[in-house]
């Protein structure tokens, strides 16, 4: 990744263990539907037309 | 009086809490938002008998609308090429109409649409925060070069940085991903001016946190938990799923629950979940309120908890009730009884692939 060329936000982000993948991709195929957050693409992500960020701390 | 989710029936609180209710007796109704399809059709009249319906549901006075989560209009995809932006504007404009009124009518909204698109600001939310008499930490957010590096080169504190919004970076045909996440940034670590202009941030005095809180509002009834991180990390939100978390009910100290109480009140909120750091000295941070954030996960590590029985008792209770909600929360059923349900497939799954995802991003 050139970082010149990324947003903060990437280069600060954090790259996910294959467990952590699983958990957050594999949504599709479990049924443990509840996380504290939102970055799980099971979620509903929108509310109304905004985008609610629930990944702060 | 009967409950309308404003919310798909999968979504995964509406899913349990509907089911909870309806068990203990309730009428429950889901509209998951405007959409051309039947389901989705809405009406308003206003004449001499105002009238809202949404997916074939009238709103009758002394209905309670939760305000859950909404999709985003869906405009008739055989609607004309040369009209599709008109009738994308149109279904928007509507929707604010529809929203916007609810909470002028005889019934009771959790929240307020327009209480919960100002406090969802986070900008919003750390002043009120303060004014309030909560603790919160120097904040700066920018996309602008030199505050970013004065902030950051304040003496003797420590920052992180974090965005406005979550996303995943997932690599083009692999397995690889990346999600924002809170880090620690030092100003020797900064970027390029221009990398900053690439997109606003949030920056952050740290709050050097012995443990984290999640406090949950529910009208005048305020409930925290101590989150220990077993990793210990900045971000306990991702660990948290996958389980690497306690969750431990704590006694609010008196004058964080009454900053709370005052910040809901001129927030005009009556529900949300509320983050917290708590440092060596015992001292309460806010951090941030989502409100309509995540709850029922809190059950599932640790059962005595209760917050699914305690939600479905807050929004059958009259508006502004202080009654406690552990009065009645043994009448409706827990959690864990709807998700043993659900593994043995005796109710729907909850949740659905979207194929937009606004927060997901390919990268080579």
């Amino acid at each position: 990744m050139n970082a010149d060329k990324r947003v903060l936000s990437r280069i600060g982000a954090r790259e996910l263990t294959e467990e952590e993948v699983e958990a957050v991709t594999g949504a599709f195929k479990i049924q443990h539907t509840l996380t504290p957050c939102f970055i799980d693409k099971k979620q509903q992500l929108l509310n109304g037309d905004q985008a609610i960020g629930e990944c702060g701390g | 009086m009967k409950i309308i989710v404003l919310a798909p029936e999968n979504d995964n609180h509406t899913a349990p809490i509907k089911w909870a209710l309806e068990k203990a007796g309730h009428q429950v109704v889901c509209w998951a938002g405007l959409a051309w399809t039947g389901d989705g059709q809405a009406t308003v009249l206003l004449g001499n008998d105002d009238a809202v319906v949404l997916g074939g549901h009238s709103v009758d006075p002394g209905d309670v609308i939760w305000i859950r989560r909404p999709e985003p209009p869906l405009p008739n995809p055989k609607t004309s090429e040369s009209d599709k932006k008109f009738a994308s504007l149109e279904y928007r404009s509507f929707y604010h109409s529809l929203v916007y009124l609810l909470e002028d009518l005889p019934v009771w909204c959790i929240n307020k649409y327009s209480a919960s698109r100002a406090i969802i600001q986070k900008s919003v939310q750390l002043r009120l925060a303060r004014k309030c008499g909560l603790k919160t930490p120097a904040t700066l957010m920018s996309n602008s070069p030199g505050p970013v590096r004065e902030f950051l080169a304040r003496d003797g504190s420590r920052s992180i940085c974090k965005g406005f919004t979550p996303h995943v970076w997932q690599k083009d045909g692999h397995h690889s991903v990346a999600i924002t996440e809170t880090f620690e940034l030092r100003s020797e670590q900064l970027p390029a001016d221009e990398v900053l202009t690439y997109a606003p941030a949030i920056y952050q005095e740290m709050v050097v946190k012995e443990f984290d809180v999640r406090m949950v509002l529910m009208g005048t009834h305020i409930y925290s938990y101590a989150l220990t991180n077993t990793k210990k990390a900045l971000d306990w939100r991702q660990d948290a799923g996958l389980g690497h978390v306690t969750v431990e009910r704590i006694t609010t100290p008196p004058d964080v629950e009454e900053g709370v109480l005052e910040f809901a009140r001129q927030a005009g909120i009556c529900f949300g979940s509320l983050d917290f750091g708590v440092d060596a000295q015992g001292q309460w941070s806010f951090l941030e309120i989502n409100e309509q954030g995540q709850f029922l996960w809190l059950d599932q590590f640790n059962r005595d908890l209760k917050l699914q029985e305690k939600f479905c008792a807050f929004i059958t209770a009259p508006e502004g009730s202080t009654a406690p909600l552990e009065d009645r929360e043994d009448l409706f059923p827990a959690l864990h009884e709807y998700e043993d349900l659900l593994s043995r497939e005796q109710v729907p799954p909850t949740a659905r692939p979207r194929t937009d995802d606004p927060f997901l991003s390919m990268e080579a």
